[in-house]
């Protein structure tokens, strides 16, 4: 009677219980449930999301998931935003569309990140999916205005065309003319990275007039200030704003034109952009500032004093980026204006000048930690720290779920007792129980790996540069951090002892990098053919590394776990291991 | 215009605040010698190769208990950690990473960094077009240079008193206290002048960097009108 009970519903309405679950993660943990569950749910499933494009093969994604309408793809390693990872190592989508243009006739969203995208991809793209929807390209690169071209003429029901951060090859501003006019679907448009040639303008004003649904818009640098005015005009309907260039000489009739523009947008919460800020003009922002939750103004090179009096208009304000010009006063008008501030991060205006420039410190950091209750997010650039500082940081914001702190000189020690940070670090995970994502700096030993080790049970992806004594450190994080995902090292002291101890571990993470530490070709190959669900790269562009000796350390180790085995599109300066247990490239 | 109106002595608040000197006075006086003294520069140079020496003694592997019967790190990892040493030589703006990667800033960020900083190398643009001058400057016994757009200014006037504005803030004033100041400048030729002779607009077109340098009290000029 109870056995007969349990088949009792009919699949349908399973499935009708399973489209309440969207959560990749629920998804999951549902097609483990037992074998009708996995059947019912995979024919169900409409978005897949792949951490790492070489962890399965496109064709084992379709033929687990036959209906699937939106896809997020990632494909280079973290380190490659600092140019760790040599151009040509992978991350190509174009055999994903391949596959996909066959079997997913009607998919509707491809988001992509770190990925290689040509124009090919995206004439495939644009060929294929008849109801397409959604474009995200993050931090991609490959493509020109020629594919966006072939997206914005092919896509009939194009509603969301984002390119933040990409590097495109801006051939020709009028890609912009091949929206057809009968195009008013358009919900968001991001082309701030585009380069600073022309952009067709008049196409992205008859473009923007005629989407009513317009929420996000997002201009690059060769729009200048004059035009604004006229696109907000016409889209008073924005959500998220991104300007262009906002510099020009003073003139009263353009700044109340300017004025007059944003108090008719009502419904902006979000505003981005402001390259070559002329300060005289930030003023017309105001009627704005009141509903603003973002404000990126992390390209604006305008002093603490202008910084101050725009921050102190935007009590709501949840997410700030802002260079460090902000200075510890800026900070601490920050945290007296804005109690509502979720996230900050503040960069730094001249990286890799030798003379300090801006009176930015720990201090500013401890304040907004002390007037911003509901901070859960850091990204922090300076260039000097204590143990205190970060003790008290950690006190004052038991909520961190992001903690990543830049001290810009390597190894830097705490500037008032000369010790390392590792207390410092060590109070953040001990406090911050739900610390997902920490990046560490600072002159640092063994001892903080093992106060992470002991406390981080909850961190997903660590970064480290400059830090540590030994194997013991990587040892510590490796077997303390339960939830580890993605490691990053570089420039540490770690090698082969702790890694091989570990082997088992790297299976559970997505993956680990590892470059200019100390771990040996032997040891690379040893991982490699112990674990067969790892794929080892090993990345050299000098030599091939089995022309020296096995114990000479490797340049840069990339491990991550696969179904589908060794890629087949490795560049020359990539080694692996093969079945055959030799090394393949 | 009155010397009044060219009064460009910053002084800090003392009781005593007295009139500014002529300018006139010093020009010629040789500011060539005035140089960054960069000792703080210097200093962090020091303690970076002291961190770095205290992690090549540290580098020697200590006994693992965990791992028995494998070797300690060889001498070839040494050789190998040294040459990934690096040092900032550059005591100057460097705008090249010496260590590839670091700091972790996004390539197009670098690129907006360095944009900036190209404009201040290309100072002297004209106000026309509404591009940005960056000029340095830089107060004796400040440890801070600040970078200033020099088009936010439209007199002597308002620029010295944003620079007071600027400078007490990180000031100790007993340090300070009745002392007084003056504005100079480096122009095209690469000249160290007394700001304040020429038209406001040549001004801005000729600038390349600023420096306030504080007066010795004794050395005040006999001459001149008040």
């Amino acid at each position: 009677m109870q056995k007969k009970m349990a088949y009792s519903f009919p699949d349908e309405v399973l499935e009708h219980v399973f489209s309440f679950i969207q959560s990749v993660k629920d998804r999951n943990a549902v097609s483990t449930v037992c074998k009708s569950w996995y059947e019912i749910e995979r024919w169900c499933r409409r978005k897949v999301f792949i951490g790492n494009c070489y962890a399965v093969s496109p064709r084992m994604v379709i033929n687990r998931f036959p209906e699937v309408r939106s896809i997020e793809l990632k494909g280079k390693p973290h380190f490659a935003d600092f140019n760790l990872v040599p151009d040509g190592w992978g991350g190509y989508v174009l055999p994903w569309i391949v596959e996909m243009a066959g079997a997913y006739p009607w998919l509707e969203e491809i988001r992509l990140k770190r990925m290689v995208v040509t124009d090919e991809s995206l004439e495939l793209i644009a060929k294929s999916f008849k109801n397409f929807k959604v474009l995200v390209l993050f931090s991609c690169e490959g493509f020109s205005t020629d594919g966006l071209a072939a997206i914005a003429s092919g896509c009939k029901s194009l509603r969301e065309l984002d390119l933040r951060e990409s590097e495109v090859d801006d051939l020709s501003g009028h890609w912009l003319t091949h929206f057809p006019e009968t195009c008013t679907s358009l919900v968001s448009l991001n082309i701030s990275c585009l380069g600073s040639d022309e952009v067709s303008f008049s196409a992205l004003e008859r473009l923007v007039g005629r989407c009513p649904n317009l929420r996000s818009l997002r201009l690059n640098r060769a729009v200048t200030l004059d035009k604004i005015a006229n696109i907000l005009r016409s889209a008073p309907q924005l959500v998220d704003f991104g300007t262009g260039n906002y510099a020009a000489e003073l003139r009263p009739d353009v700044l109340s034109n300017l004025v007059g523009a944003f108090s008719s947008c009502k419904e902006l919460k979000s505003l981005s952009g402001f390259w070559d800020v002329v300060p005289a003009y930030l003023p017309a922002l105001y009627s704005v500032c009141s509903r603003l939750t973002s404000l990126n103004l992390s390209y604006a090179t305008i002093q603490s004093p202008e910084i101050i009096k725009l921050v102190s208009h935007c009590p709501s304000l949840q997410h700030l980026l802002v260079l460090d010009y902000i200075e510890d006063s800026g900070l601490e008008a920050l945290a007296s204006s804005c109690k509502d501030l979720q996230e900050l991060r503040v960069f730094p205006s001249d990286p890799f000048g030798a003379e300090l420039n801006v009176s930015l410190t720990e201090q500013g950091l401890v304040a907004v930690s002390l007037g911003c209750p509901k901070l859960q997010s850091v990204l922090y650039f300076c260039r000097r720290m204590t143990n205190a500082a970060l003790v008290t940081i950690a006190q004052n914001c038991p909520n961190f779920t992001r903690f990543r702190l830049c001290i810009i000189e390597p190894k830097t020690a705490d500037y008032l007792t000369l010790e390392p940070l590792d207390v410092g670090f060590g109070a953040i995970v001990e406090h911050c129980k739900d610390l997902k994502r920490l990046s560490l700096s600072g002159l640092l030993t063994d001892r903080v790996f093992e106060y992470i080790g002991t406390y981080a049970k909850k961190l997903e992806m660590l970064s480290v540069a400059f830090a540590g004594d030994s194997d013991l450190g990587l040892h510590h994080v490796l077997s303390g951090c339960e939830s580890l995902r993605k490691l990053e090292i570089r420039d540490c002291p770690f090698g082969d002892k702790a890694l091989l101890a570990n082997a088992a571990k790297l299976e559970t993470m997505r993956s680990l990098w590892m470059s200019s530490c100390t771990v040996s070709f032997g040891a690379c190959k040893l991982l490699g053919q112990k674990m067969p669900r790892l794929n080892v790269e090993v990345i050299d562009e000098a030599d091939p590394p089995d022309s020296r000796p096995e114990s000479c350390p490797v340049d840069k180790l990339y491990v991550y776990r696969s179904v589908s085995g060794p890629r087949f599109d490795m560049p020359p300066f990539v080694w692996t291991m093969d079945e055959e247990r030799k090394i393949l490239h | 215009m009155s010397d009044v109106e060219l009064q460009l002595c910053l002084a800090l608040p003392t009781p005593d605040i007295t009139k500014g000197f002529n300018s006139n006075n010093y020009h010629g006086l040789g500011f060539d010698h005035l140089k960054q003294t960069s000792c703080f520069g210097d200093r962090k140079k020091r303690d970076f190769e002291q961190a770095l020496g205290n992690f090549s003694d540290e580098c020697n592997a200590m006994p693992l208990l965990l791992w028995s019967g494998q070797p300690n790190e060889e001498d070839d990892n040494h050789k190998y950690r040294n040459k990934r040493t690096f040092t900032i030589d550059d005591m100057n703006d460097a705008e090249e990473d010496k260590v590839v990667g670091w700091p972790p800033i996004k390539s197009w960020r670098k690129r907006t960094c360095h944009h900036h900083h190209h404009h201040e190398r290309a100072a002297g643009n004209g106000n026309g077009n509404g591009r940005s001058i960056y000029v340095k400057v830089k107060m004796e016994g400040v440890a801070i240079a600040r970078k200033i757009d020099m088009r936010h200014y439209h007199s002597y006037q308002h620029l010295t008193n944003s620079l007071i504005s600027i400078f007490t803030k990180n000031k100790k004033c007993d340090e300070h206290y009745n002392a007084r100041y003056t504005l100079t400048y480096q122009d095209k030729e690469g000249d160290w002048l007394v700001a304040g002779d020429i038209p406001w607009n040549d001004f801005i077109t000729t600038v390349q960097r600023l420096k306030i340098l504080r007066l010795n009290l004794q050395t005040q000029p006999q001459t001149g009108p008040e």
